[in-house]
């Protein structure tokens, strides 16, 4: 029997039972949309978090962070370390720096007429800051003084207009209230200090995964941060190097960690990237692994429709049989029975996990499914995945064509070898 | 072996089936059954044979065993000088493309309209589709039913399935038709109507047939008649 009379005459016998086999075809299409959504939007994610960092995190930066970040659990460490601000001018005479800049961050509050936000107040370096960041750390109003004054501050956009609504938080000129609160010896400590708004920042959008400017951040000067939070120490140093060499990077990186006794961290975007990266190929792979499972519980449905399709067109077998089929003839039958719910459930899986992995990103967007955020503070979040574009590679399509047919086949390959096998005389008697 | 047909005309006599002292045993539980305790006859090409017998006879195994779906336990059948009882499933599936099967209820595909189910056998043994198309609607126009190429089997009456059972069995142009009660679900004018049908494919094409049956009017209309009785040959004669 040829290839494709084979085919015809399965379909026909698919056709014939529609709902059966839509039911049956359901399971596959239900088994690869989970695989595409779940493996399409996990690719989104991770291009969506690499063009983040990639934004805030110029390549030829490193940020120095007391402690060492990925650390496994449970192993020893002297927690108590810390950067200070003169840690910077160590950094500035390693080989490869170019400038080395101190960034001092205290969760605070900041207090505008009788408004109030809680957010995390940054002390920084204007002059040094800008040059590192110079496409995100830019005035949209007001200008970043080169020498500023002590109550200078610089507020990001969403401090200027945080409910996106038009209500101004402060403008240039304003006069904010950072308070800083701590407890010390058991004692309750308020720091508070008088700022001027001199610029606000043009909206950058995302969030500043790497340290880099942010939205919501609101920038002081070192001295101003030192007197609020009553210490000189810092959260983290941002290094910019000649060059974005690779090599370079790590041989800083290494530089930067040895003279601090391997208490500090130096990260760098590619070692960053790199995290994320398994990071998220550990995820794509478990959330692959639980849909793969969905799709072989749809595998067990087409044998079980299968042999009790075997059971029914058991006198149909004797007919072919007796008409001179061989055995492969009715093996290459059901098989291709199966091998077409497979291809059937295969296209429209595919078809479907891209539908639901858009509705899931448009979801979490926000947008058009009333969870807009109510402030330009949670839509942190939203923004965060606002951005994700499931992507649908051609191989990830193929590949969930592929499982989709050979998890058919494979679980068809029972009935249909026992429908091959079927003695043609026993096959005709029944009924 | 040669002799002069009535028309005179020399006829070559090749035998198209050869049976030997045919025995098939059948084990119920451990209990044997011995459905066919040697059995011998040759058919001829050209020869309209019944084969009579009560139920119990042997009829059904007997059957089976020259239509190739079954082998003997001893003794020798072929069909046109190919051993049954030596080939594998494969062989024995191919030797099935030289019998034209006509069972008693028709065994059509119902999923398949009239034409399909012609055209079946023939893709089974691989044949282009073109080729089967012509030969399937010029099968079903030889049988009368020129007008029901797409009709399916439940849109036809029991006569008309039977004549595209028929129309199936001779389309691959088999050595001989073997029909198991071909009349056995018909009513007794349908049941003539196919019979003189199927004297005429042996009459006019020549066609070997094998009827089984149990019911005499059919096989009044055979050449020749072998009764079985207890998986034995009661009697072997030629009807007119």
């Amino acid at each position: 029997m040829k290839v494709r009379d084979t085919l015809s005459y399965s379909f026909s016998a698919i056709r014939l039972r529609k709902l059966r086999s839509g039911l049956t075809t359901l399971g596959i299409v239900i088994g690869i949309a989970a695989i595409v959504s779940l493996l399409s939007f996990t690719a989104g994610f991770q291009v969506s978090i690499t063009n983040q960092l990639e934004r805030g995190f110029a390549t030829d930066t490193l940020i120095v962070m007391p402690g060492n970040l990925f650390q496994m659990p449970g192993a020893t460490s002297s927690n108590d370390f810390s950067l200070y601000l003169n840690d910077t001018n160590t950094i500035r005479g390693v080989d490869g720096v170019e400038i080395a800049t101190p960034v001092m961050s205290k969760l605070g509050s900041v207090q505008s007429g009788n408004m109030s936000l809680d957010l995390s107040i940054r002390g920084i370096n204007y002059t040094e800051y800008e040059a590192i960041y110079s496409t995100t750390f830019a005035a949209d109003m007001g200008a970043i003084p080169s020498n500023p004054a002590n109550d200078s501050v610089v507020i990001g956009h969403s401090i200027y207009d945080p409910w996106n609504n038009g209500t101004l938080f402060a403008e240039v000129g304003d006069t904010l209230t950072l308070n800083y609160t701590y407890r010390d010896n058991g004692v309750t400590h308020q720091n508070s200090i008088n700022a001027t708004v001199v610029a606000v920042l043009g909206e950058i959008g995302g969030t500043s995964l790497g340290g880099g400017p942010s939205d919501t951040g609101i920038y002081i000067t070192t001295d101003a941060a030192t007197t609020l939070f009553g210490s000189s120490d810092v959260s983290s140093i941002v290094v910019k190097l000649v060059s974005d060499d690779k090599s370079l990077i790590d041989t800083v990186s290494t530089n930067i960690e040895t003279l601090f006794n391997n208490d500090v961290t130096a990260i760098s975007s590619t070692s960053i990237l790199s995290i994320v990266d398994t990071m998220l190929g550990t995820v794509g792979l478990l959330l692959g692994g639980i849909a793969a499972i969905s799709l072989l519980v749809a595998g067990v449905g087409i044998m079980n429709i299968m042999i009790v399709s075997l059971m029914e067109r058991t006198r149909e077998i004797g007919i072919l049989k007796a008409l001179g089929a061989k055995n492969r003839a009715v093996l290459g039958v059901f098989l291709s029975e199966a091998l077409l719910i497979g291809l059937l459930g295969g296209a429209f899986g595919i078809g479907a996990g891209m539908l639901i992995a858009n509705v899931i990103a448009g979801a979490l967007a926000g947008g058009h499914f009333g969870m807009a955020s109510s402030s330009g503070f949670s839509s942190n979040a939203g923004n965060l995945f606002g951005t994700i574009t499931p992507i649908l590679t051609p191989s990830l399509m193929f590949w969930a064509m592929f499982y989709g047919v050979f998890v058919s086949v494979l679980f068809g390959l029972y009935p249909a070898w026992r429908a091959s096998k079927l003695d043609p005389v026993d096959a005709l008697r029944a009924e | 072996m040669s002799t002069y047909n009535d028309k005179g005309r020399l006829k070559t006599m090749t035998a198209i089936l050869e049976v030997n002292d045919l025995k098939k045993t059948y084990m119920m539980g451990s209990v044997p059954v011995h459905a066919l305790r040697g059995i011998s006859f040759h058919v001829e090409a050209g020869e309209f044979l019944s084969v009579l017998g009560p139920s119990g006879s042997g009829k059904s195994t007997l059957l089976n065993m020259i239509g190739a779906l079954d082998r003997p336990t001893s003794g020798s059948l072929a069909i046109r000088g190919t051993e049954v009882g030596t080939l594998n499933d494969n062989k024995l599936a191919e030797l099935r493309q030289q019998v034209g099967f006509v069972f008693q209820f028709f065994n059509l595909i119902n999923r398949l309209d009239a034409l399909g189910n012609v055209e079946l056998p023939l893709a089974i043994s691989g044949v282009p589709r073109k080729e089967r198309r012509i030969k399937a609607e010029q099968m079903l126009e030889k049988v009368g039913l020129g007008d029901r190429f797409h009709h399916k089997p439940s849109e036809l009456s029991g006569g008309e399935r039977q004549r595209v059972a028929v129309a199936r069995a001779l389309v691959t142009d088999p050595s001989f038709l073997l029909m198991d009660e071909p009349t056995g679900n018909l009513d007794s004018k349908t049941a003539a109507e196919i019979m003189d049908l199927v004297q005429v494919v042996n009459q006019d094409l020549g066609m070997t047939v094998i009827v089984v049956t149990h019911d005499p009017n059919v096989g009044n209309r055979a050449q020749r008649s072998i009764h079985l009785l207890d998986g034995q040959i009661s009697s072997d004669e030629v009807v007119q």
